[in-house]
């Protein structure tokens, strides 16, 4: 019974809504020039999910049935007008938490001033359990932390549905268009 | 006076006061419409139904218009996730082709 109890205990975490305290990293909007702050959980989550499912064509039930297994949705994004006024430190408690919550670093790329990491959660039972990115520039960080039965190839999917732009189609198209002006 | 007199002054026609139609019609009005056809019940009745259905009708259109909203940032969220992928993908893809 003790032994059912620890274990309930310390699977709380894993599966609640996220409880990292995003007043940490709220702070840096007093500094930046555009900032986006979007917070999406529980009945919240639902009602968009609701509202998406309550249309009736084949992308707003394929979205639907990827963004019902989510939990929460954060983003925060900043943009400075000159450098310095964010440091590392600034993101160290998110990347702490993540830690803490066993959450899986699969990408950490860096590239001149530019450092991008990407984390995922996997379940007890393998199953995913969310993704999050950590985006930093001199002059922009960038936020992604998504709870919920989602992985990084539902999100590839969700581009060009609903709205949300077929980012990987935008840059083949950039590339083919860049020759033609060109010339 | 005999008693043919006192039947026909009893049974004399007398003329009707000038407002007796007007007051006979009046009280046949009153008769006539029940309590729930009358003006104020009318209108109280109607005020009713306005106070019930207007509420629900607001909530409505406010839960609508926070779902909506709800999914704009929900899109926008899923936007920037995608965008930040994608260039991440395409950061490992020129660091991979830089290697001989």
């Amino acid at each position: 019974m003790k032994n059912t109890l620890i274990l309930l205990v310390a699977a709380v975490p894993l599966f609640a809504a996220s409880d990292f305290d995003f007043k940490q990293l709220d702070r840096l909007a007093a500094n930046a020039k555009e900032s986006t702050n979007i917070t999406l959980e529980g009945p919240v989550l639902k009602m968009a999910s609701g509202f998406i499912g309550s249309k009736k064509d084949k992308d707003s039930a394929a979205v639907k049935s990827l963004i019902d297994g989510l939990k929460g949705v954060y983003i925060r994004s900043f943009e400075f007008d000159e450098k310095g006024k964010y440091t590392e430190a600034d993101l160290d408690p998110l990347r702490a938490y993540l830690d803490a919550q066993h959450w899986t670093k699969i990408v950490d790329v860096k590239q001149s001033k530019e450092a991008s990491t990407v984390y995922v959660l996997t379940l007890p039972d393998s199953k995913p359990g969310g993704i999050a990115i950590i985006s930093a520039e001199p002059r922009e960080v960038t936020v992604v932390l998504i709870e919920g039965a989602i992985d990084i190839n539902d999100i590839g999917k969700l581009g060009g549905r609903m709205g949300i732009p077929d980012v990987a189609l935008l840059d083949q198209m950039k590339k083919k268009e860049k020759p033609a002006k060109d010339q | 006076m005999s008693i043919e007199d006192q039947l026909r002054s009893a049974l004399r026609r007398e003329p009707a006061p000038p407002d007796f139609a007007a007051s006979v019609l009046a009280g046949t009005r009153r008769i006539a419409s029940p309590f729930w056809r009358r003006p104020v019940t009318l209108a109280l009745a109607a005020s009713l139904l306005l106070a019930a259905l207007i509420p629900p009708a607001i909530s409505e259109h406010r839960r609508r218009q926070r779902a909506e909203e709800a999914e704009a940032q929900l899109v926008t969220a899923l936007t920037i996730a995608e965008t930040q992928l994608e260039r991440v993908s395409a950061t490992i893809q020129r660091n991979t082709r830089r290697i001989p």
